[in-house]
């Protein structure tokens, strides 16, 4: 026990920033949407009225959350608590494999695990550290909900369901944390969990049966295979019951479980993944700095790539079904043509576009994912042996931006065509394959700008890219998805580049707004080139 | 020796916020020979050899390798040269076979021969992915890289680290190989035997500064020599004489150590105190070095 609790005061110390970071940055997005709902919709007319338009938006609904009545909390949550949810788990994700798989990469594990302490201590003690992570952003959520002008009952059942959802993130990771050979890996695989959780409850939503005043939806069974939709299933501000987070808990026990199982009986340093031989001498792609940017961003741009696929053909799939049911359900009809008089709010575009939208935060974090490869090559010191050879560090940032750049362009054009080709299916012209891969493509350039950020960050700040890199996609998705709500002026919202993505083919494309987003990356990339050349390589 | 120095350095001097690793080092290396680089951890071998290498920025001083700046034509030097760091780090996805030739695509392609001899000689299976190999296995994928390509300079920051003693010979028969062929090599090593082998002249250097430069014969007439006697009755005599350190008792002998000039006062009271054995030794190349390591900062 004493061993116990010195790993995880270790593991605490070890964490106290970054967790302090997370969890007072979730606290404050709670705190700032239930303002800015108390604020600006103090109207119970207004907020019905707005209820009303998402429920009769199935894109809405997919994206943001599931409608639950017109009360002040009941809007907030709705439009919070999904997306606080995808925080909570990918903080608890984070912390796992931090303390577990990439912690036995590196080869810190091993000399902890010389020690007189059980082979599966050091996870106990994460899981407790992400519990313990867990039960304080509860804490100070519900106190932010409350400060927000929300009632007490609702603001602690609401935490509690974000909470729920990082509780089971924590033993998600730990199990395949298990599985991955590498932190990398571990990280990816459960940050998908994440985004496939929130994918799937936004499917269950958006087939879900809107009720007749429209003023909530009742999800389909597919939200219940979503620890999110658990979480929604709490209804806080409505009926609140904390019966389905009884779901969280099992889920948490048995998964914790089975995780410091597989740890005892498990080869310190071995995973899942068989480690194969493979070739003796390279391939001709594998002599050459490009080839080798290639081969080190082949693996994960697959798994954005299945993401996004995935992602388009839901959009391309379930827009048809969704229009179809608007269309059968009269008063939501009647809603949308008094909402939209020049008609031209088709549901089905609508709903696509908004799904590409987040296509277009997927590309850019795959493309964000490739630049900061850069960092982990140098801080890992393979960078010294690869610029100890005529390789120029212009040649291999160059190289590194190009597949970078390439994998937004993938990943956009990708989640473009599934769109198309999964309209074309369930009957639509063939015109809309092309339209709909242009459409994908139109948010390429905003991505685009990203990837040059985190190429300068690299140049300039190299110990902070990782964190930089990451935190400025999100800042960027939090402008482009809350920022009218939260009343960021809007020179401010326009500083996100995808502030400038036409959300086609709702909107025209704007060719000006195309071509300053690439000059911008141009100049972005060209300048980290130049910056780069004036700094010591630092691990 | 010829007298155009291959790596030149001078009042070379690199600084990490306030830290100082490197205080005016004086580095040369001559075309043609093996040199050691040696010091205690911490001294600023590897800082010294990243500023050659053009990965870090010196502060101020001059450093050339080929007569060239290290860090404005980095890629100009990195052509004729071949590195391996102390602590190789490969890429986990890439076998070792795969690593090999990357790293010597990019210095122009290796020797197909020779790459084969080298997998064979240093008995490294190049199918395995970097992941699965063990510390002295990456270390070989670094080296086989590094010899695959003839190179006009190798840079070694100690290289054996974590390679076995047959390895090890493998080692230095490819440095003998490399030099034989005219090629320049520096050595960072802690392994002495290695050194004392290899090297043609040492540079040992102690908090950024260099502290002893020279072959290692002049290194060992620079230094000590151990007495061991027996038969003395009055100690103090032998202990007063500058010159006389570690003076202690071993049985009924008295063992101390003589820098070369007190030798002839120190053989003359020993005469006079008519000792009855006498053993003296050359100062093995260790206890130079301990000596130069463990001088209190
Ligand atoms: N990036 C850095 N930032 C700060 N200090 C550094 C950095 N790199 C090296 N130092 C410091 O510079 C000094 C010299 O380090 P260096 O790595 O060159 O030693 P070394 O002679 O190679 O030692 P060893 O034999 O242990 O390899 C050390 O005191 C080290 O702490
Ligand atoms: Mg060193």
């Amino acid at each position: 026990m004493r061993a116990f609790l010195t790993i995880l005061g270790t593991q605490l110390r070890r964490d106290r920033w970054v967790l302090s970071f997370w969890i007072a940055g979730i606290a404050v997005f709670g705190l700032a949407v239930a303002a800015a709902i108390a604020g600006q919709f103090a109207d119970e007319a207004d907020r019905a009225a707005i209820v009303a338009i998402s429920v009769a938006n199935p894109a809405i609904v997919f994206a943001r959350g599931l409608p639950d009545g017109s009360s002040l909390g009941g809007v907030a949550f709705f439009t919070g608590f999904a997306f606080t949810a995808v925080l909570a788990g990918l903080m608890s994700t984070f912390l796992v494999v931090r303390h577990s798989r990439a912690d036995e990469e590196t080869g810190r594990a091993e000399l902890l695990g010389a020690t007189p302490i059980a082979r599966s201590t050091t996870l106990a003690a994460t899981i407790v550290l992400g519990a313990l992570a867990n039960l304080v952003l509860v804490a100070l959520l519900a106190a932010a909900y409350v400060a927000g002008g929300l009632p007490l009952e609702g603001s602690l059942t609401a935490a509690l369901a974000v909470g729920g959802v990082g509780l089971v993130f924590v033993s998600v990771a730990a199990v395949v944390a298990q599985a991955m050979p590498s932190g990398r890996g571990a990280n990816g695989a459960s940050s998908a969990l994440v985004v496939g959780a929130y994918l799937l409850r936004g499917i269950g939503d958006a087939l879900g049966t809107p009720s007749d005043d429209l003023m909530r939806v009742t999800p389909s069974a597919i939200s219940w295979l979503s620890p999110i939709g658990w979480g929604q299933a709490t209804r806080p501000y409505t009926e609140p019951t904390l019966l389905p987070l009884l779901l969280s808990l099992a889920a948490f026990v048995v998964l914790s479980g089975w995780a410091i199982a597989l740890r005892s009986s498990r080869d310190l340093g071995s995973s899942l993944v068989p480690e194969r031989t493979g070739r003796a001498t390279a391939r001709l792609g594998g002599r050459s700095v490009v080839g080798l940017a290639w081969r080190l961003q082949r693996a994960t741009l697959l798994g954005w790539l299945a993401g996004s696929v995935v992602l388009g053909g839901l959009a391309g799939g379930l827009a048809p079904v969704i229009a179809e049911a608007v269309a059968d359900n009269a008063s939501l009809s009647a809603l949308i043509a008094r909402l939209t008089p020049g008609g031209s709010g088709d549901t089905t575009e609508v709903f696509i576009a908004a799904l590409l939208g987040i296509g277009g935060i997927l590309a850019g974090a795959a493309g964000v994912q490739a630049v900061l490869r850069l960092r982990a090559e140098e801080a890992e010191g393979r960078a010294e042996l690869l610029l100890a050879t005529p390789v120029s560090r212009v040649a291999w940032v160059g190289a590194t931006s190009l597949v970078a750049a390439a994998s937004v362009i993938i990943v956009t054009l990708a989640m473009g065509l599934a769109t198309g080709a999964a309209l074309f299916r369930s009957g639509g012209a063939a015109d809309d394959v092309l339209t709909y891969a242009g459409a994908g493509l139109a948010h390429a350039p905003a991505a685009l700008v990203f990837v040059a950020v985190t190429a300068l960050i690299f140049a300039v700040a190299p110990r902070v890219t990782i964190a930089l890199g990451w935190g400025l996609l999100v800042i960027g998705f939090v402008l482009g998805q809350f920022g009218e709500l939260l009343q960021v002026p809007e020179w401010l919202q326009a500083v996100s580049p995808f502030f400038h993505t036409s959300a086609a083919p709702v909107v025209e494309l704007d060719v000006v707004a195309v071509f300053v987003l690439l000059g911008v990356s141009a100049a972005g990339v060209a300048v980290a080139l130049v910056a780069l050349r004036r700094r010591d390589l630092t691990t | 020796m010829s007298p155009t120095p291959l790596i030149e350095t001078s009042a070379l001097t690199k600084r990490f916020g306030r830290a100082t690793a490197l205080d005016g080092l004086d580095l040369s290396v001559s075309d043609g020979e093996v040199h050691g680089f040696l010091g205690p951890n911490g001294a600023g071998k590897s800082t010294t050899i990243r500023v050659l290498l053009g990965l870090i920025r010196r502060t101020s001083g001059s450093a050339h390798v080929f007569g060239l700046d290290p860090w404005t034509d980095a890629q100009m030097i990195h052509r004729d040269l071949a590195y391996v760091p102390g602590d190789v780090s490969l890429w986990p996805g890439l076998t070792g076979g795969e690593a090999i030739d990357l790293l010597t695509s990019l210095r122009g392609g290796a020797d197909p021969q020779r790459r084969a001899e080298l997998i064979e000689a240093f008995e490294l299976d190049p199918r395995k992915k970097a992941r699965t190999y063990s510390k002295g296995n990456r270390q070989k994928v670094a080296l086989i890289a590094a010899f695959a390509r003839p190179a006009r300079l190798y840079i070694f920051d100690e290289p054996s680290s974590g390679l076995d003693p047959v390895m090890e010979s493998v080692f230095r028969q490819q440095v003998l190989r490399a030099r034989a062929e005219g090629a320049t090599v520096l050595l960072s090593s802690h392994v002495l035997s290695e050194v004392e082998q290899l090297c043609d002249r040492v540079t040992i250097i102690r908090d950024g500064v260099v502290v002893e430069s020279g072959s290692l014969d002049e290194l060992r007439h620079l230094s000590r020599t151990s007495f061991r006697v027996a038969g003395i009755a009055d100690v103090d005599a032998v202990r007063s004489i500058t010159g006389v350190h570690d003076v202690h008792a071993v049985g009924g002998s008295v063992e101390f150590e003589v820098d070369s000039d007190a030798i002839p006062a120190v053989l003359a009271a020993v005469a006079q105190q008519r000792a009855t054995a006498v053993t003296a030794a050359p100062a093995s190349l260790e206890s130079l070095f301990l000596r130069h390591y463990s001088v209190t900062r």
